[in-house]
């Protein structure tokens, strides 16, 4: 591709600060006596401490895996520190106006509005601090409606049935190795219940941020909509820029009981290392859900960040007719390593599911699509339609497709397609002819290509989608 | 090391095998005892059991004291050089005389020994490929093709391996090495069979082949075994510049048949297309593996592979693009199309794409199904029963790559078998006949 695109500078990653904000952080180290730390430091109850030293056992006996299509030194676990909190946190602030306004001060630079009569007030938002959930706006309101949205240490102590149902119940304990060490030093995350026939009035989103120096962050969301009920939820996350790795281990769990719908859209922006390769979060994440009969999952993410990413959010498609959707852009540039994909398992009849995934690989990155589409003996008349492109950016960057297609039903249909190419000349021509400069074209030519899943965000979301990708890429063009 | 491990090991010192051999062979004992034996967790296994294979204790030699089987195995009606193999043994009586540049690796004289020593176990990654290993360990006879700069095989050469049951169950090894000078041009038939009656030995295949610049190789492998026959195979293949590797596959019976297609683009301007079918019944385990590697830029690649899995049958499919960072303007393609028939068949495909370079063209595309549903409304609106427009419409899915086999002899010997296959199903389809 031409030198003057190549010749565009890399503008900064913008989230890329420090908060001098005073933490109280575990020293490194994970041992027992650190998961009964944070169960005793969240005054969890006895089945949670329990549950989580099982997940702790478990995950001793386990191996890292290393199937993923991407390379790192190996992570040690007792050189990261499990948990740390603002200080100010510990005087469990009541409102907002007790809240450490440096705390505030970093969401407000991030541009996530916890002031209930800000511009975006549509959307309600739960801010996670390292290992604590910060503030939750808008909890009055919807709990008017019956929604219950509020951090996850909370829901232990005020709805503990549903958290003893729910909890675990769609990503066990021992599901893979990060689901198993999440489950044992799992810090915060949001919990969100919909009743029954209830349409959740507003955006629910939660926005992740690490903060303090070699922590490790495990948040734990779970979703569950109920009989006919609908939610969208979204997430956003960031990290300063160090030169160390920093680790990310979420779980997320999503329950859609019968004609629930549950809509979950992410934009990942976590740290992803300087131009060298250096530093950046490594992005280990277990997402599914599970959708009984007649409801609908889908999943929409923009992965923009991280310096390895490792992310399969999921579908089991357990009831008749439910839906499963997936619809990702996974970008990576300079060093960044992204193995992501998705799995739609289909039990019952007449199941569908979509999954749209666009891989751009920039600089001397590599992008991997891995999925699975497994149809089950039972999953009569079932359908999937698979679509994975990908953008190569320069000669030095890789673009890979793993798809694992199963079926033991005659009656499944599949359809799998996967294309890769490259930003050509002609089109970047075409462009420039029109009068674009080189930039422009190149962003509008991703955008382009990235359109079909952006379409799925809300709006909010698509305008930073678009926006971050034109970050992302700049002077990787080449 | 598992016992079987152990016991093929221990076949190997049964033989009295050339001493210009004995590298090759001891190279692929070490890379057979030092492999790990593969289980569920080997990405390259992992939908297939070799605990059929694993049964089998007393490993011991197949023998050709039964050459009557070959009579009841039909043959392809070809004016080709013939070259029989029962049970893994040559048959010389049954056999064409050799032609020039075709030799036995026992046979081979002064000129042809440092030929083979240069190619045989080079082409196959025998650290990759476990099965191969185990060929190199058992490397005693075999073919050697070598076709001169310029020349062309006259005939077609049309090797057929025949197994049949022993008393014990017993072991045949074959192995193949075509070697393709500069502009040379051979066309090469590899027919495995068997006779109807049930089997018990395990076939270990491996055919290597190097094409020169310029030159042209038609190849076939017809896969038409009896049920319970164990069969691991492959073909690797070199491609050096301008080089044209075309390939047909076909694979029917066997309760574990495992084959192996490895082509390396090693010179610019290769092209390869490789055509397969895989027709798994009752309970057989069909498993295709291809892997692609373009190394250098400008070469061309094309796969369409297509199955019908009916029965409790199981299919794998695994077809691998690697287009390595130097390999720009690549055009890759691969197709893969499979038609589930019965509630208890079971198909698994994996098309991979690992790409380093940015100016290529590559796709992939896989899709499962069943037969549509307004092609058969179609024809039984013209009268035609829903198992005959069942079988029409089966047979017509794989015609599709059977009409593009440039040699007729060949679509002339499959086409009556597969229709009767998919006839079997319908009972009374005798009186189709497809054209």
């Amino acid at each position: 591709m031409t030198e003057q695109v190549e010749s565009l500078i890399k503008k900064d990653y913008a989230a890329g600060f420090h908060s001098a904000i005073e933490s109280e952080t575990l020293p490194p180290g994970l041992d027992e006596d650190v998961v009964r730390f944070i169960s005793a430091k969240k005054e969890e109850p006895e089945w949670l401490l329990e549950w989580r030293l099982k997940a702790f056992r478990a995950w001793q006996e386990m191996e890292e895996p290393t199937w993923a299509h991407v390379h790192y030194p190996e992570i040690d676990f007792q050189a990261v520190s499990f948990y740390s909190a603002p200080k100010s946190m510990d005087s469990k602030p009541q409102s907002l106006d007790e809240v450490d306004p440096e705390l505030l001060a970093t969401y407000a630079k991030l541009g996530i509005p916890l002031h209930e009569q800000e511009m975006l007030a549509g959307v309600a938002v739960d801010a996670v601090f390292d290992s604590v959930s910060v503030v939750t706006t808008f909890r009055a309101k919807l709990f008017e409606a019956g929604v219950i949205f509020c951090p996850i240490s909370e829901a232990v102590h005020k709805y503990p049935e549903l958290l003893k149902k729910y909890l675990g119940s769609v990503v066990p304990q021992k599901d893979n190795y990060y689901a198993a060490l999440n489950s044992a030093v799992f810090s915060d995350g949001s919990f969100v219940y919909i009743p029954k026939g209830v349409r959740c009035p507003m955006e629910l989103s939660t926005y992740f941020r690490i903060n303090e120096m070699n922590t490790g962050q495990f948040e734990r969301t779970l979703i569950v909509a109920d009989e006919g009920s609908y939610v969208s939820y979204l997430e956003g996350c960031t990290a300063p820029m160090r030169d160390e790795n920093q680790l990310h281990a979420a779980v997320v769990e999503l329950v859609a009981l019968d004609d629930a719908q549950i809509k979950y859209s992410t934009v990942q922006n976590w740290y992803p290392g300087n131009a060298e390769g250096k530093g950046g979060i490594y992005n280990f994440v277990t997402k599914r859900g599970i959708a009984h009969t007649n409801a609908k999952i889908s999943w929409t993410q923009v992965e923009t960040g991280s310096a390895v990413t490792w992310k399969y959010p999921s579908c089991i498609l357990k009831g008749d007719n439910s839906v499963g959707e997936f619809y990702s852009v996974a970008l990576t540039n300079n060093f960044q390593q992204a193995d992501t994909g998705t799995k739609m398992i289909h039990l019952g009849k007449n199941t569908r599911s979509t999954i749209i995934a666009k891989g751009i690989s920039a600089g001397r990155s590599n992008s991997s699509y891995r999925g699975l589409v497994r149809m089950n003996p039972g999953a009569e008349g079932a359908r999937n339609f698979t679509q994975c492109d990908s953008l190569l950016i320069g000669d030095r960057c890789g673009a890979h497709t793993f798809p694992y297609i199963e079926s033991k039903n005659p009656s499944a249909v599949i359809e799998h397609e996967a294309t890769t190419s490259k930003v050509s000349d002609d089109q970047l021509f075409l462009c420039q002819q029109r009068g674009l400069d080189a930039e422009k074209a190149v962003s509008m030519i991703v955008n382009g290509f990235c359109r079909e899943v952006f379409k799925e965000l809300p709006m909010e979301f698509a305008v930073e989608a678009g926006k971050l990708l034109e970050v992302s890429l700049e002077g990787s063009v080449g | 090391m598992t016992d079987f491990q152990q016991s093929a090991l221990q076949l190997a010192n049964k033989q009295q095998a050339a001493t210009w051999l004995q590298p090759l062979r001891e190279q692929g004992a070490a890379n057979w005892s030092a492999a790990s034996w593969p289980g569920r967790k080997t990405e390259a296994w992992k939908y297939i059991s070799l605990a059929p294979l694993q049964q089998q204790s007393n490993l011991r030699w197949g023998t050709d004291a039964d050459d009557s089987a070959v009579d009841s195995v039909e043959q392809v009606e070809l004016d080709a050089t013939c070259l029989v193999f029962v049970n893994g043994r040559f048959n010389a009586a049954r056999s064409s005389a050799l032609p020039a540049g075709v030799v036995r690796f026992s046979d081979a004289n002064a000129e042809q020994q440092p030929l083979i020593q240069q190619h045989l176990g080079k082409v196959v990654d025998s650290e990759r490929h476990l099965f191969a290993a185990l060929s190199n360990a058992w490397v005693e006879d075999g073919i050697l093709v070598y076709v001169p700069r310029n020349k062309k095989l006259d005939k077609p050469l049309y090797i057929l391996n025949v197994a049949t049951p022993e008393a014990e169950s017993a072991v045949a090894s074959q192995r193949l090495l075509v070697v393709l000078e500069e502009g040379s041009e051979a066309e090469v038939i590899e027919h495995f069979a068997s006779d109807a009656r049930e089997q018990n030995g395990f076939v270990n295949s491996l055919t290597e082949v190097v094409i020169g610049a310029n030159a042209r190789l038609q190849h076939y492998r017809i896969n038409l075994e009896e049920e319970n026959l164990l069969h691991v195979g492959g073909v690797h293949v070199d491609l050096h510049r301008d080089a044209r590797f075309h390939g047909f596959t076909l694979a029917q019976g066997s309760r574990l048949k495992r084959i192996d297609y490895q082509l390396n683009m090693r010179g610019e301007g290769a092209h390869m297309e490789l055509n397969g079918v895989y027709l798994p019944r009752n309970k057989q385990v069909i498993d295709y593996h291809t892997n692609v590697e373009h190394c250098v830029p400008n070469c061309t690649s094309n796969e369409v592979f297509r199955g019908i899995i009916g029965d409790s049958a199981k299919a794998v499919f695994n077809g691998r693009i690697h287009i390595h960072p130097k390999a720009q303007k690549t055009l890759a393609e691969l197709s893969n199309k499979n038609l589930l028939t019965s509630r208890t068949a079971e198909i698994n495909t994996k098309p991979e794409l690992e790409i380093y370079a940015d100016d290529v063209r590559c796709a992939h595309g896989a899709t499962i199904s069943q037969l549509d549903e307004t092609s058969l409304y179609y024809l039984q609106s013209r009268g035609i029963s829903a198992a005959d427009a069942t079988t029409m419409l089966s047979f017509g899915f794989i015609n599709e790559l059977l009409n593009q086999v440039p040699e007729q002899a060949i679509q002339d010997y499959l086409r009556p078998r597969l229709s009767s296959l998919f006839g079997q199903a319908s009972e009374r389809v005798g009186h189709l006949t497809y054209e």
